[in-house]
């Protein structure tokens, strides 16, 4: 790999992040409204992109427990709680595998 | 100067450079790991030089992470440009959702946009969505400068360690483990309305089915799920 097929990936990367950034005008309401229903169903998709392995197969029991455990205090509504309830779903998933 | 007295003298309800980095630490430590299996996998294909130019440039580890698959399979130029696109294909929709946060000019959101990651895009729509109204463009921009960069250098440490040989094999499990429990602690956070869980629960089951019955388009299947499950509805 040379370093100017490098730098075009970089170059493409940080084009598609500027890309709506820097371009897009700022929405109208109605897109508005759209691209706020947008985060939430990403985090839960992203969550559970991370869950499936290449072959779709599900991923190890600590790393489900510790979502279990997340998914368990979620309604909290807090980041820490869930990273609490994480921590321990993995612990009892190590132990219990 | 007007940039600088703003990051120094943060209006109320912006959060601060600290709880920022408190934030986004154990997301770090986790990126940290990753980019030293980086570092370690990347070395051979890459070398030294271009392994730490790639994470300084590219900053991101799934691209990175599909790079150095492509190139123990051989793959030539053409390959990876077109895998750079696809899987940067998130991105826009990512930034899209922040435009409408964002207040600043061009040349400060062209900055910004290096930082946009997954987890970056997700701390910065939580600071916006817990400030007062008048300060969700403040909080979201300061977020995700400030997460990014902690970010940033995580990835840049990683890397560093994982080619000078010390890959953090170890932990790669506990760090693996922490992307779920994070992603699913902000979709907690960002859900501020009912129907925005079942939302997400809509676009879980389409990104588990994508990820069965199409595993090519695995990568950016949760993004193609959330714009899918978005556009149904009236203004709410």
């Amino acid at each position: 790999m040379s370093a100017l097929l490098l730098v075009a990936i970089a170059l493409i990367t940080y084009a598609s992040r500027a890309a709506a950034v820097v371009l897009l005008p700022r929405p109208s309401p109605r897109f508005e409204t759209i691209l706020s229903r947008i985060p939430t169903p990403i985090f839960a998709s992203l969550a559970t992109a991370t869950l499936l392995s290449d072959g779709g197969a599900l991923v190890g029991g600590p790393t489900l427990a510790a979502a279990a455990g997340a998914l368990l205090l979620s309604p909290a509504r807090s980041l820490l709680l869930c990273l609490i309830g994480g921590a321990v779903g993995y612990a009892a998933g190590t132990l219990l595998g | 100067m007007a940039r600088v007295r703003g990051l120094s003298t943060p209006p109320p309800a912006v959060p601060s450079i600290r709880s920022i980095v408190a934030l986004s630490l154990p997301a770090a430590a986790a990126v940290a790991v990753f980019g030293s299996l980086y570092g370690v996998a990347a070395r051979g294909f890459l070398g030294v030089p271009l392994t730490l130019a790639s994470s300084l440039l590219v900053y991101s580890g799934a691209l990175q992470f599909a790079m150095v698959a492509l190139l123990g399979a051989g793959a030539a130029a053409l390959p990876l440009l077109l895998t750079a696109g696809v899987l940067n294909l998130r991105h826009l929709v990512l930034g899209a959702a922040l435009r409408s946060r964002f207040e600043s000019g061009p040349l400060r959101r062209a900055m910004l946009a290096f930082f946009l990651v997954d987890e970056t895009f997700g701390f910065a729509i939580a600071a916006g969505n817990a400030a007062e109204p008048r300060a969700v463009g403040a909080a979201t921009e300061r977020t995700l400068l400030y997460s990014g960069l902690t970010l940033y250098v995580a990835w840049i440490v990683g890397t560093v360690v994982g080619v000078l040989g010390g890959g953090l094999a170890a932990v790669e499990g506990l760090a693996g483990a922490l992307f779920p429990v994070l992603f699913i602690g902000l979709a907690a956070l960002a859900a501020r309305k009912r129907s925005h869980v079942v939302r997400a629960l809509a676009a879980a089951l389409l990104t588990a089915a994508v990820a069965l019955l199409l595993p090519d388009l695995r990568m950016i299947a949760p993004v193609v799920a959330g714009v899918v499950v978005a556009l149904p509805g009236g203004d709410e």
